[in-house]
């Protein structure tokens, strides 16, 4: 393609005059995260609880959960693709997968860094092992949880994008048929939206994480 | 009442028992302070009352019930706990941290605040100011209050108290454990009172049980302690100054005979100067309108310009309670610089005054 | 990716307490790790290599798995590995250590803001940002790489150097220390652990970038796995993607074991 030649006022333009395509886009990428970071909350800390819990579990769950983020996004994407086919199957479950480890990891390490005092003056008062789990732990945990969702959320935006390139949609399409076409009007506007859509998350995720330390201490 | 019987604790197969046949009897509305160094089984055999540790042997009765029959959580509801990192959840406002037990109980919300502002009060911490306030936003000393607080919320006939007082500086300390003291005079809980500080239990312990190596040393009254320790060991533990050590024992209230006069703010000097001449320390209590101790008028005062006594009146810097021991007076009358102390009672009205002679006195009738 | 995405193994094993077999086995390979994992995933490589080489299982495979042409690709991706990070580190370090003086302290955040900012940017994105401003090939590819495993290295670098108590600098100006003798002497050994961490951070996360520089024609494993996926060839994809991971936990091991003995001497 070479350094080519073109003027943000063309990125404008194009913005412009693709509108509904880029909406559609957008809603495809929200839909494709929205769903995988749904998975991995559910997946994650269910995990990280049970690692946290029980330490066989702590022993295979957290470095596989390791291992897996050794692995290069499009590699996992490639490796999904016998197993789940193309498109929106196979991004959510490589973002899902993604999700996992800031979130396992978080939830662990935040049940286990809650000060053991804290739960024998727990113990020690009566609460039940389910009522501790309820009243103590996982409202004390609940900030260092979502820092860790706020990480995942973050970087499954960006892996969405590699996603595109085996049909999920979304974003990262914008790159790929730019990369096809030639066209750097429309590389350069995937580009910028994903990098302003992944910053913008972060800094929400980071105001509300503020808010849960905050009302905290 | 509590009573161990035959009770052996085993943590792992094969190791030294953390505790061996331990055989005490708490009467109801006693304070027992457990006292030893560090690894003596102190802190386990309290942790069996309320079955944080399992018993391996033996059994421990609380009011002549056998505590393994009860279900652990039902009984720890209603055995205050109090630790010495207090362990208070940071999370919770000061009130949600009182209250915890009492939602464990499912009392109704209403009684859950007038209980929760009548701990506060009776703790010193206004309810207003600091019932919605977080742990990490109070000092040492008030955390330990809050966490006596919450070990009180449903007002459990027993307390088990792990160095309770143990995070805080030594005033604060003092303070603390005198204000107990007073508190459970009302209250008459049975207390269990770990310590690993001898002059603590002495002061705090209607039963001091001395242990060593998970055994039982000595188990007797403060006074007994003191004048006839069991073995070499409790003698080290008491320590050479048994005189010293004789003044957390007594009170300030059991030796208080001294009156001192009083005089109003708005009083003449010429009033007060007649009083000042009387009194065996040359001076007179200053009081406000409501009685509350303002300060003093002594000899350096009377030669002072002015017509009044609010215009020549000094102010104590330390004054104490009734409830103090001899020790704390000592030490308020070295900070004061006199060689007497003003001695009043909760409202801060004067009740007297304790001399240097008075604490003299004290410790050598008790030899 | 974000700083905090591949890091665990602090958080895994303390050796305490009563040990379970499974446990032992862990703490094992902990132990081993330095020799054994890194030995381990050189020798998984060779032997995959060699196997797929080999075993091709179909024509149009057996045309892109040669000798010459894995090698090829491992090569670029190693290339673009190191010389991205290792350009990183020569100008993120500095950086690092430049907006850390006191003269320079008030501006920190001018810094570190935007830093922590741009480390939210997606990989691809900042590929195919590069990819528009000058062109596909290799030294894109490098440029963009380099770029993006700076972050981490500049901030590790000044949070680590910031994060040293006031004390011990204070101390070391006390007994006459120059502040060059200082940096020396005491802010960069302190913070030294803490730069290796954002290193190896970035290289493991540059391994998985490098493997995306193949849509600007740089080459690389990706290229064998986006083949795979273009031609539904699930042998290229996974030879790919293996080699890539194995990259990754090797570099992983070997930064990971060298930032622990920082922190340990």
């Amino acid at each position: 393609m070479g350094a080519s030649r073109f003027e943000f006022r063309d990125v404008w333009e194009y913005i412009t005059s693709n509108q509904d395509y880029l909406i559609r886009l957008m809603i495809q990428h929200a839909h494709l995260v929205f769903f995988a970071i749904v998975l991995g909350v559910v997946i994650g800390i269910t995990l990280g609880f049970l690692s946290a819990y029980y330490k066989p579990v702590a022993a295979v769950v957290l470095p596989f959960a390791q291992i897996m983020m050794t692995v290069p996004s499009i590699a996992l994407i490639g490796i999904l693709l016998p197993f789940v086919g193309l498109g929106f199957n196979n991004g959510l479950v490589a973002l899902t997968l993604y999700s996992l480890l800031p979130i396992i990891r978080n939830t662990y390490t935040g049940l286990n860094e809650i000060s053991p005092s804290i739960l024998e003056a727990a113990r020690g008062m009566g609460l039940s092992e389910r009522r501790i789990l309820w009243r103590i732990k996982l409202p004390l945990v609940l900030p260092v949880v979502f820092a860790g969702i706020r990480t995942a959320i973050v970087m499954i935006v960006g892996i969405g994008a590699i996603a595109s390139y085996v049909g999920a949609g979304g974003l990262g399409d914008l790159i790929f048929r730019g990369i096809a076409r030639m066209r750097p009007v429309m590389i350069l506007t995937g580009a910028i939206f994903i990098s302003i859509i992944a910053i913008f998350l972060d800094i929400i995720m980071g105001w509300i994480e503020r808010k849960l330390i905050a009302r905290q201490t | 009442m509590i009573r161990f019987e035959n009770v052996t604790k085993i943590f792992s197969r094969g190791t030294i028992p953390a505790v061996s046949n331990l055989n005490i009897e708490i009467p109801e509305g006693t304070i027992c302070c457990m006292v030893g160094p560090s690894g003596c089984g102190k802190t386990t055999s309290m942790k069996m009352v309320n079955r944080l540790h399992s018993i391996t042997e033996g059994k421990i009765y609380i009011d002549e019930v056998d505590n393994s029959t009860i279900d652990p959580i039902s009984l720890r509801l209603d055995i205050g706990y109090v630790i010495q990192e207090i362990g208070l959840f940071p999370h919770m406002t000061i009130a949600d941290n009182v209250a915890t037990v009492l939602v464990e109980k499912k009392w109704p919300k209403q009684e859950i605040g007038k209980r929760v502002d009548e701990l506060l009060e009776l703790m010193g911490l206004e309810p207003k100011i600091y019932r919605q306030r977080r742990p990490s936003h109070l000092s040492g000393g008030q955390r330990q209050r809050v966490g006596v607080a919450r070990a009180m919320a449903a007002n459990p006939p027993i307390m088990l108290m792990d160095e309770p007082f143990g995070a805080v500086d030594h005033i604060a300390r003092v303070r603390l454990q005198n204000e107990f003291l007073t508190l459970q005079e009302k209250i008459s809980k049975t207390i269990i009172f770990v310590t690993h500080d001898i002059d603590e239990a002495i002061k705090m312990g209607d039963m001091i049980a001395v242990m060593r190596e998970g055994k039982l040393v000595q188990y007797s009254t403060p006074e007994d302690l003191l004048s006839t320790p069991a073995d070499e060991f409790v003698a080290n533990l008491v320590g050479g100054n048994r005189s010293i050590k004789r003044l957390h024992l007594i009170r300030v209230s059991e030796i208080l005979n001294r009156k001192v006069a009083t005089v109003n703010m708005s009083d003449t000097l010429e009033a007060a100067k007649k009083h000042v001449i009387e009194n065996a320390f040359n001076v007179v209590y200053v009081v406000s309108d409501t009685g509350v101790l303002n300060g003093f008028i002594g000899k350096v005062e009377l030669k002072q310009e002015g017509e009044f006594v609010k215009d020549v009146y000094r102010s104590y810097p330390e004054i104490i309670s009734d409830e103090a021991t001899l020790s704390d007076a000592l030490s308020v009358m070295l900070s004061n610089g006199e060689s007497y102390v003003p001695v009043v009672d909760d409202f801060e009205h004067p009740l007297g005054a304790v001399s240097l002679e008075d604490v003299f006195k004290a410790v050598r009738q008790d030899d | 990716m974000t700083d905090s995405g591949v890091n665990i193994n602090s958080a895994v094993i303390s050796a305490e307490e009563s040990v379970s077999p499974t446990r032992r086995f862990f703490i094992g390979i902990q132990k081993s790790g330095p020799v054994l994992v890194p030995l381990l995933s050189l020798a998984a490589m060779i032997v995959l290599i060699i196997y797929m080489v080999n075993n091709p299982g179909g024509a149009i495979e057996a045309r892109i798995l040669n000798y010459g042409n894995v090698l090829r690709m491992f090569r670029e991706h190693i290339t673009l590995v190191l010389v991205g990070s290792g350009a990183a580190i020569l100008t993120s370090v500095p950086l690092g250590i430049l907006i850390t003086r006191p003269a320079m302290r008030r501006y920190t955040p001018l810094i570190d803001n935007p830093v922590n900012v741009a480390q939210t940017v997606p990989g691809l994105a900042i590929l195919a940002l590069f990819l528009t401003i000058f062109g596909l090939g290799f030294r894109t590819a490098i440029f963009a790489l380099w770029l993006y495993s700076l972050l981490p290295i500049l901030r590790n670098t000044s949070s680590g150097i910031q994060g040293i108590e006031p004390g011990i600098i204070e101390a070391a100006r006390g007994m006459g220390m120059r502040p060059w003798r200082i940096l020396i002497r005491i802010e960069l050994p302190l913070a030294l652990p803490i730069i290796m961490a954002g290193i190896k951070t970035a290289t493991v996360v540059l391994v998985g970038s490098a493997a995306l520089s193949t849509f600007i024609g740089a080459g690389g494993l990706g290229e064998l796995i986006v083949t795979g996926i273009d031609l539904m060839r699930p042998t290229l994809i996974y030879t790919g993607a293996i080699l890539s991971a194995l990259l990754a936990i090797l570099l992983d091991n070997l930064l990971g074991s060298l930032e622990r003995y920082l922190r340990e001497r």
